[in-house]
């Protein structure tokens, strides 16, 4: 796997919490879209994935990934961010 | 050397009262005098941390001032590159790690970069630069955030205010924080008529009598030179005879570092062509005004401490708003006396007091940039902006 997205470890790190940010927070649901789209640069955000948080931008008590199950839609593992971890560092 | 004679002949007229209530000379203001010269935002501190912004409309332009994760101060045009829209809907506030566009969801980075297009597969690829937000000039003096959405003659604001940097250093600007949220408010007149009334200190005996009881007798008005204008009063240390100017006289404390010949000032420094930076003891702020129409204006500003105060001095401002919060509603009915002149056939124009020439001055300023308010009679709306290029020697 490719990673293009920006570039320091530390980003990386930062927008990893943004995309588990819990749900419910106020403002939750762009937080973890705009992670998601950060995510998708680096390849691991498919399209369809992208589009489940940018629908879920606005409902922040919804979890995007259990609506992209819920879908069908393949969501990414912890393993995954893992990976992208060890490729930055 | 700023020359702050009053001349011995001069002329005592005011601008001509169709300036008041023409939509095609506004269409103008708005193109050569507001969007062209410098405007305040806000202060630094209102943007205090990574992902904290500031948005800012003026005369149909909407900007954005954003703090990135390198702790720079970013301006740019408040519009999606996709479709227009406002990328941040609210006044002020901070976005975490991105700005997101909340019509299709366009994803820009804090520095204004793009990240990424919703549904990506919809479009070629996007540079991110190319589909950034678009910057604008802006420049950042003692802490305040000033921005021009087009080039202008003014110089640099560094420059502009260069005359009073050495007054205006020890208030310390760059470390203050703000008291409240930025203040709004509309009010039904001409933006000139909001200038015309703020540019001279003849009125105060007669409108404002807590200004009066505070420093009456001890002010003086500069006139607009080179852009801006200076007003100084000093108040009276025997306190004076309105609540809350006595106890404001007793109790204004200044930090350390301010010399003592300004313990007790009041300064105003007008901006031309449409904010007020003012300093006390205790605090320095900002008004400014924008026509939303040529009947109706937007008064805007803020009010900034010392980031550390004593319970004396957190008093003491609380007076100094009390004092200005009068005066302002008093103002306000002032300029809707003066703009209703305008509209009146019957007026035959200003005959200007020795006291008021900072009015002329500033009048001077916007002829200088549109001499079609030297054109006394109201000429024909489908020709403004025609006669104005032709008197300005551009056609």
């Amino acid at each position: 796997m490719c990673f293009r997205g920006p570039t320091t470890t530390e980003e990386f790190h930062y927008q990893r919490t943004l995309l588990l940010s819990a749900i419910g927070g106020k403002g939750s649901g762009y937080e973890r879209y705009s992670a998601a789209m950060y995510f998708h640069k680096g390849g691991i955000v498919s399209p369809e994935l992208l589009e489940i948080y940018r629908r879920c931008c606005k409902l922040d008590n919804e979890d995007p990934i259990k609506l992209a199950i819920h879908e069908g839609i393949e969501v990414f593992q912890e393993s995954d961010l893992k990976e992208l971890e060890q490729e930055k560092s | 050397m700023r020359d702050i004679q009053i001349p011995k002949d001069w002329n005592r007229k005011g601008l001509p009262g169709w300036s008041y209530h023409s939509p095609a000379l506004l269409e103008l203001e708005i193109e050569e005098v507001f969007k062209s010269h410098w405007q305040i935002v806000c202060h630094v501190s209102d943007v205090p941390e990574a992902g904290s912004f500031y948005t800012f409309d003026m005369c149909g332009e909407r900007a954005i001032v954003v703090r990135d994760q390198n702790n720079e101060i970013g301006v740019f045009h408040n519009i999606c590159r996709h479709r227009g829209s406002r990328v941040v809907a609210q006044e002020n506030g901070r976005c975490k790690g991105a700005l997101v566009c909340p019509f299709h969801g366009w994803v820009y980075n804090l520095d204004g970069t793009l990240r990424g297009a919703a549904r990506p597969d919809s479009f070629p690829q996007l540079d991110k630069h190319e589909f950034g937000l678009r910057p604008i000039e802006y420049e950042i003096w003692n802490g305040l955030i000033f921005i021009r959405f087009k080039k202008g003659p003014q110089p640099s604001v560094n420059e502009l205010l260069q005359p009073f940097a050495e007054e205006i250093a020890p208030y310390n600007f760059e470390n203050r924080v703000p008291v409240s949220e930025m203040w709004s408010q509309s009010i039904p007149v001409n933006w000139k008529s909001v200038r015309d009334v703020d540019n001279e200190g003849y009125h105060v005996a007669m409108a404002h009598p807590a200004l009066q009881d505070l420093y009456g007798n001890n002010y003086m008005d500069e006139p607009y030179v080179d852009g801006v204008s200076r007003s100084y009063a000093e108040f009276n240390n025997s306190g004076g005879k309105r609540w809350a100017v006595r106890n404001y006289t007793k109790l204004s404390k200044p930090n350390d570092g301010l010399p003592e010949h300004l313990h007790r000032a009041w300064i105003y420094y007008g901006l031309f062509p449409n904010a007020v930076l003012a300093v006390t003891p205790e605090t320095v702020l900002f008004y400014q005004e924008f026509p939303t129409s040529t009947g109706q204006s937007l008064l805007r500003g803020n009010t900034y401490r010392y980031k550390t105060e004593d319970r004396q001095q957190r008093a003491a401002r609380y007076l100094a708003s009390r004092i200005d919060r009068e005066t302002v509603e008093e103002d306000i009915q002032l300029t809707i006396w003066s703009n209703e002149s305008m509209a009146s056939k019957s007026f035959e124009g200003f005959y200007l007091s020795d006291l008021e020439y900072g009015v002329r001055t500033h009048h001077d300023h916007l002829r200088k940039i549109l001499p079609i308010y030297n054109v006394e009679m109201q000429p024909d709306e489908s020709e403004i902006t025609e006669l104005n290029a032709s008197l300005a020697g551009k056609s």
